[in-house]
Parts: C-alpha cells; structure tokens; sequence
C-alpha cells in the first residue's frame, strides 16, 4: 500500500498522454501498454455492496447517496437534501479541493456511495479515475485505462463518470468498450468492447445498471458508423442485448450502415414501467441529406425501449431528416405524475439541440406540449445554400444547439426544468469542390463564433441559463450569459434541492446557486477554471454536512477553454 | 398542392423556352403550352431511353407491375379521404397502406437492377435536362393524362411542373450516386443507393412515417400544415405514378417512346425529390410562426 505522499503512477501515465489534432478529429498518443492501478489507502473503503434497492434510492429516497450520473433513474438531477436554503447558501464553503493530477476533459459526475466515511468516484479524461475520501477529499485509488493507439475522437478525450453496483464500478473507455474495477481496489475486473474503435466507434458517457445490466452506448455518429445501445451483464461484460438504431427498413437501400444515431450520452430508466428512454443523435452524414432520404428513424430524438429486451417501444423525432446536426442527445429525464391541465401525466421531458423542451407522453411518446423557444431561433432550419460558391448562413440555435449534451435537472419542489443553452450562431458552408468528380462533398465546413457574419436580431449572448415549465411550456426565468471572451459558452449540467435551489456552473469559472423559482442568484464562487461538468450533491450524516461536488477544467468542442484538473467540494453544516 | 406565383410562372417559361405571346405572364396550364413547344422524337431523350429499354427488356415483371400500379392508383384516390380524415387515431395504418404498392413496385424495381440502369444511362439533374425533360412533358398528353384521369387537375398538375423545373438548385443537390467520391469520412457510395431510388424510397419512407408523426404531433398541426401535407403527397405520388407507369408500359405495352420513357423517369424523380423536400419543410419542420397555440395540455 503507498502513502498519499508517493507519486500517483496512474496519474503520471495519464499526464503523459497527448491529445493530437489529426485530419479528422483527434487522437491520442503517449499511452500506456497496459493499465495502471495505483492504491493508497484503500483500506479505508467500507466493504459494502451497493445493492439494487441502492440504486432505486439514488439522491431522492436516500440523500446521502448519489449513486448514478444523473442522480436518480430518471435523470432529474434532484437532491433531497435539504441542509442547504436558499436562506443559508450564502454560507456555503468549500471543504476541499482535489487535484486529479490530470489536466484533461473534465466533464464527469463525481458519484458517492454512502458510508462512514462516504466514497467518492470520479473520472475524467483520457479515461483516468479515482475513489475519494469523500470527507477528506483524500485519494484512495487512482487508475488509468490503456486505451489504444489509433483512436478517432471527434471533440475531445471526455469521460463523464461512473456507474457503481455490487463490488464495482463501471467506466466506458475511449475505444468504445466498458470496463469493470472491483471498487475496493482498484483493479480491473473486466473489459467489454462494444464497438470498432478502428472505424470510429468511441464511449465516453457514464453507463447506468439497472436490474442485472449495464446499459451502454454508442458514440462516433461523425464518423459513419451504426448507432446502438447494449446491456452488459455487471459481473462478466457478457452482452445481454443490443438494440440498432438504424434498423435497415427505415432507410432507404443500405444508407443505415453509416446512419449514426448514436445514443452518447447516459439512457434515463424509469423503473416503475421498466423503459429506457435513449437520447439519440444526429444522422449520418451530417449534412448531406439526399443520400439518406426519409425522416432517418430513429435519429434525433427520445429512443425509448423495454428494459427486458431492448425491444423498441416509440421514438420521437425532434428533427426528422436533419442536416444541421441538430443531435438530441441530452440526457432525458422522466417525470410521473405530472400536473399537466386537468390531470396527471406521466411524461418524459427532452431539451434538444432545436431550443425548444418537449414534453411527451411516456407511454407513447405524443407530444404534449413544445415549450416557447429557450435560446434565440434565427435562420432555423434554412438550407445552406450548395450550388453557389462561398454561400453561407448564420444561423441559431448553431451546432451546439441549443441544448447540446449538457444534462438539465428538474426539480420536485418548483416543478421546473432547468437547462444550460447556446445562443452563439454559427455558419455550416459548403466547399466549392463538393460536385467535382473524386472530390470530397460530404461535410462542408463550420465557423463558430466569432467568425461569423453575425445575423440580424441576434442579442449577442453566448448562452442562457433557462427555467421551463414542462407542463405549459413557459420559459419562466432566463439567465442571459454574455462574456467578452468567446469561449465563454456554458458546457456542463445543473442540479436542483428539495429547498428549491439550482446550482450549475459556467465556463468562466463561477458555481453558482439559483433561486430555483426566482432566477435569481443567491450564491457563486469562482474556482479559476472552466466548469465544464455536471454537478452531484450529497448528505453526509456522519458530518451532518450536505455536500456539493464539482469538476473544474476545460473540455469542450470547438473551444476547450483552458484546462484543470480539480474537483472542488463546497459544504454546509446543518443547524 | 405547391404554390406559385406570376414570378414562378415567368421563370418556368423561361427555362423551358417561351419567351414570346404566350410567355406573357397570364394564367397558363400544360395543355395550354401544348404544342407552343416541341419535345423529342429522336435526341438526348430518346437515345436515354432506348438505353434503358434494352437494358431491362425481359427483367420485368408486366403481370406484378400492373398490378401494383393498380393498387396504387387505387391509393391515390383515397388522399382526398386522407385529408379529411385529418389528424390520424393512435393506431392508424392509413399513410402505411397508402405506401404499400410503391414498396411492392419499389422492391421488385430493386431486384431487377432498374435503379442502377435508370441512374447509368440518365444525366444528372442539369438545367438543360430539366427543361429538355419539361418540355417533353409538355408536348404530349400522353403522360399527364393518366394523372388526369386519377383525379389530378390541370391546375395541380401544372404547377406540380412549375415547381419542379423552378428548383433546379435543390434538384442538383441529389447527386446520382455514380458521381459521389469514395473515401471521405468513412462513408462507402457502395451503401448509397441509386438517385431514383433514392427518390421513391423518401416518398415511401416519409409515407410510413406519418400516421405516427401527425397523430404524435397533433398539439403542433393546424388546418394549414394538413393541407400542405395533403399538397405535398400529391406532388410526391405524381411522380411515384410517372416512375411506375413507365416501368410498367417498359415491361409490357412499351407505348410509351423512348423520350417519354425518360422524361417519365426523370419528372417523376424530380416530383419525388422536390415534394418530399416540401413535405419535409411543410409539416415536419413546424415552427413557432407555423404551430397552433400551446395549451399546456390542456
């Protein structure tokens, strides 16, 4: 066993690795043979399984735990924690920092699995992880995944968190597997791969385990290849079901096999019914329609399918053959019993790329309400123009939505969903070239923000924080967010408390807490960095402290923002 | 139906070469144009579909053709009962019967390598096919007459025409898939299939999809988008009907002369391309501007 005091051999191999810019993305170098566990003080894990009933408790039943990437099954990001009031936030303080080691992509969810003292576990790119003293803030193990040569990575080397049941924890890995780490330890129990890296496939969402499986994706929808979401038995990786979501029947000839509709971010399971409602992503190829005619189901949209079997129950398309990369892939999150007019609904709540929230029914996924727009739609859904050289069109929401993979929260106590958006424009052209025989055509190219012709009305903020009512569809409050410099767009999630407050961050640096029901901002501290992750908060009765916990670092497509390698952890003693 | 105007018009007897008296900008039908134009009896038309005819001479089926060629008329006349059956009930397979006897035609039109004949000896969608193809189209009645007798009006037969020839732009966006470059971002051509394919599988896919679509989207609809969806349908089985008529008349009667053929082929292509692009802007693309007031639900 080492002392904390050793070098972390886990993080040095991490820090080692390079990202590179090549023609198409990027890949990685520098990596390791093989994969590194490094253990300090492990003993200090309590020997305890996290049981199902565990994970059905997740931050609403049970407080003191934060056990899956969204807090609950049904990804609403919600704490019942309630130490921290709007009346007391001002005295939230940071309780400790810890340093990955690792300045990579921070977009991970730190999960807790409650105990004395609670653990910590936290991943963060390029596939490197840790168990956290979640008191002290005191590193337990530390791991890196040997991913291989050769990856092919459209944005960035992103990890967004763990998955936790029994004796394990579970990472998806950049090459498109999962692997297994007896959490105790450290050490790998196993490895799935669940796609060729080869050809494009990669994961970087945090998985979730429900009922014997581990329910995985599939990213790499720039590349070609066939979306899918599979279910991996949690004690061998052994595939239990697979479901494609580019079925060849809904395409015309064989255009499914390059269609996409990757489903890359974490699925939301509710578990009375036993459905997966998955967030599913663009078409492909992005932005050459003609050769994939048809609305391209089932991209784009609310994917939901029986937990049983993978068997695909309804999907809702928010951009039927689309070819403005308009993905859907912010995680969904279901709502039961929703007052929705005169009765209550079960309903699954999206917020797309398309700047608008959908409010579905979640037997069958009808529409029943579309809210106002959340962000600025200007030149919305116009075609680029193709045959004349050098046209372009600004246009918002621009490829990153509206809301692109940033996970919204909803909360219990207001009933409004909360998101984090982009209002910047952006241009998508197309290369003169593109019609000559033996010359490329597909994509086109893409300016962000600032270099873009900026279009008329446009209010000159990056981004908004936005409050929905789901069940009217009001925009109830928005935080208009503008910087000076560009990067500054928001890239992360929030989450909510049961006294009402939100809390997110922002890319330059500030967490901030909002009055859930006002908008108003109540609290915010600034941690020097990009915060580009997604929140998680806990109770520890063992402190009688609730906690909140956030990653601080640069990720990001397009602009990274300058990178970190922190996990911050703010508490407040109860009375 | 599309909607064009007195600009729509003068721009359409521009391309396809009026100019003089009867290009004044007045009200006008194909039948009216007929004989103010001259189509092909022998020429780049013609030389195409004789091409095309001793390619696939013996491959098809005349008895399935005709049939299904039936039973698809028999579809047609039911969209006006489509229309008026307006937002369709939770489990309606209306919109997928409609489509049924394309997929036969579609299916067995895959199976004999049609497609890849049709996309071999036919040119890309230049200006100067477009027009060639319109001006054949109106020269003789042959080929509307049969839309005609399903119900079409002059009307909507003629600027289902206008509109296509004026979208020249977006018609040149459908690259025949023997042009498309190999290697870029993965992407295979071996997996795209042929443009006319292409063409009748969005109309049919787009079909299939929407006794789900309007019946999930009804907070969304108003009378307006139904009745642009009913238009659009129109416009796209117009040319799904030209395709199939000339594979039947192909595989048995053979009526139909070369240039005929081809202009058959490529309008219907190019009826197909351009409605479903409607369609899909019409009714699936429904913005705030376009959407009925929320309710909350209610």
């Amino acid at each position: 066993m080492a002392s904390i005091q050793e070098v972390d051999k886990a993080a040095q191999a991490a820090q080692n690795i390079e990202m590179v810019e090549v023609e198409d993305g990027y890949t990685l170098t520098n990596l390791p043979d093989e994969s590194i566990t490094h253990q300090f003080d492990i003993e200090q894990i309590p020997q305890r399984d996290v049981t199902q009933e565990d994970l059905h408790a997740s931050a609403v039943d049970n407080p003191e735990s934060w056990l899956m990437y969204g807090g609950n099954y049904q990804q609403q990001r919600y704490t019942s924690a309630d130490v921290i009031t709007p009346d007391n936030v001002e005295n939230l303080q940071m309780e400790y920092l810890v340093q990955s080691g690792v300045a990579s992509s921070m977009e991970g969810v730190p999960i807790v699995v409650p105990g004395d003292p609670p653990v910590m576990y936290q991943t963060n790119g390029p596939n490197h992880a840790k168990a956290i003293n979640a008191r002290t803030g005191e590193t337990l193990w530390s791991y890196t995944y040997a991913n291989p040569q050769g990856l092919l990575l459209c944005c960035d080397a992103n990890n967004r968190g763990f998955a936790v049941y029994g004796d394990k924890v579970y990472m998806t890995t950049l090459d498109s597997g999962v692997v297994a780490l007896n959490r105790y330890t450290g050490q790998e129990a196993w490895y799935k791969s669940t796609g060729d890296h080869e050809i494009g496939y990669s994961a970087t969402w945090a998985p979730v385990v429900y009922e014997g499986q581990v329910i995985t994706g599939s990213a790499g929808g720039e590349y070609g290849v066939s979306g899918f979401v599979a279910a991996l038995d949690p004690e061998s990786g052994d595939e239990i079901w697979r479901t494609n979501t580019t079925p060849p029947e809904e395409w015309a000839g064989d255009s499914h096999e390059h269609g996409a509709g990757t489903v890359w971010m974490t699925p939301t399971i509710d578990p009375d019914s036993g459905m997966i409602h998955a967030p599913v992503g663009n078409p492909g190829p992005d932005f050459d329609g003609t050769v994939r005619p048809g609305p391209n189901r089932y991209t784009i949209g609310t994917l939901t399918l029986s937990a049983d079997d993978g068997s695909i129950q309804w999907h809702y398309g928010e951009s039927p053959h689309d070819v403005w990369d308009y993905d859907s892939s912010a995680t969904k999150i279901r709502v039961n019993d929703m007052e929705m007019g005169d009765e209550t609904r079960d309903v699954v709540l999206s917020p797309g790329k398309t700047a608008w929230v959908y409010t579905m029914d979640a037997e069958n996924g009808r529409l029943l309400e579309r809210s106002e727009e959340t962000t600025q739609h200007i030149n919305m859904w116009k075609m680029i123009p193709h045959t004349d050289e050098d046209r372009r069109v600004a246009f918002v929401p621009g490829a990153h939505g509206g809301n692109d993979w940033q996970p919204p929260s909803y909360s219990h106590e207001t009933g409004l969903m909360y998101m984090n958006q982009n209002n910047a424009p952006h241009e998508i052209f197309w290369e003169e070239a593109q019609y000559e025989a033996g010359q490329t055509y597909w994509g086109g190219g893409l300016n962000d923000w600032p270099d873009v012709t900026e279009p008329a009305d446009w209010n000159g903020n990056l981004s908004a924080i936005v409050a929905v009512d789901p069940a009217s569809g009001d925009v109830v409050w928005r935080d208009w967010i503008s910087q000076e410099v560009t990067s500054d767009y928001l890239w992360g999630g929030s989450i909510t408390t049961a006294t009402g407050l939100m809390f997110t961050g922002t890319q330059n640096g500030n967490i901030i807490a909002y009055d859930g029901e006002s908008g108003d901002r109540l609290w915010q501290f600034q941690l020097g960095a990009p915060i580009c992750s997604s929140l998680s908060s806990w109770y520890d009765p063992g402190e009688g402290k609730q906690y909140v916990a956030v990653q601080v670092g640069g990720s990001g497509w397009l602009h990274g923002g300058r990178r970190g390698s922190t996990i911050a952890v703010f508490g407040l003693s109860e009375e | 139906m599309p909607q064009i105007d007195q600009e729509d018009r003068r721009q359409f007897l521009k391309v396809v070469g009026l100019t003089g008296a009867v290009a004044a900008g007045s009200e006008f039908t194909l039948s009216d144009l007929r004989g103010e134009v001259e189509g092909e009896t022998a020429g780049e038309l013609a030389a195409m579909g004789e091409a095309i005819s001793e390619d696939l001479t013996g491959e098809l089926d005349a008895g399935l053709l005709g049939s299904e060629l039936a039973a698809l008329e028999g579809q047609i006349a039911q969209l006006d009962e489509l229309r008026a059956m307006g937002v369709p009930a939770e489990d309606s397979t209306a919109y997928q019967e409609l489509a049924e006897p394309g997929w036969a035609i579609h299916e067995h039109l895959v199976e004999v390598g049609f497609f890849e004949s049709v996309e071999e000896n036919l040119p890309e969608f230049t200006p100067e096919h477009i027009a060639a193809t319109a001006r054949e189209l109106i020269s003789t009645g042959a080929l509307a007459s049969a839309l005609l007798e399903l119900g079409y009006t002059e009307e909507e037969l003629t600027s289902t025409v206008v509109n296509v020839v004026n979208n020249k732009e977006r018609l040149a966006m459908w690259v025949p898939t023997k042009n498309i470059p190999a290697g870029v971002e993965g992407f295979d051509p071996a997996n795209i299939a042929p443009l006319h394919q292409r063409a009748a599988a969005g109309v049919l896919l787009w079909t299939d999809y929407l006794d789900t679509y309007l019946w999930q989207n009804e907070v969304l609809l108003t009378d307006t988008i139904l009745d642009n969806n009913y238009g659009d349908l129109k416009q796209m089985y117009a040319g799904l009907h030209l395709l199939a008529n000339a594979a039947e008349d192909l595989a048995g009667a053979q009526e139909l002369s070369d240039a005929q053929l081809t202009a058959a082929l490529s309008a219907g292509a190019a009826m197909m391309i351009v409605g479903q692009e409607d369609l899909t802007n019409d009714v699936m693309r429904i913005t705030d501007e376009m959407r009925a007031p929320r309710t909350g639900g209610a």
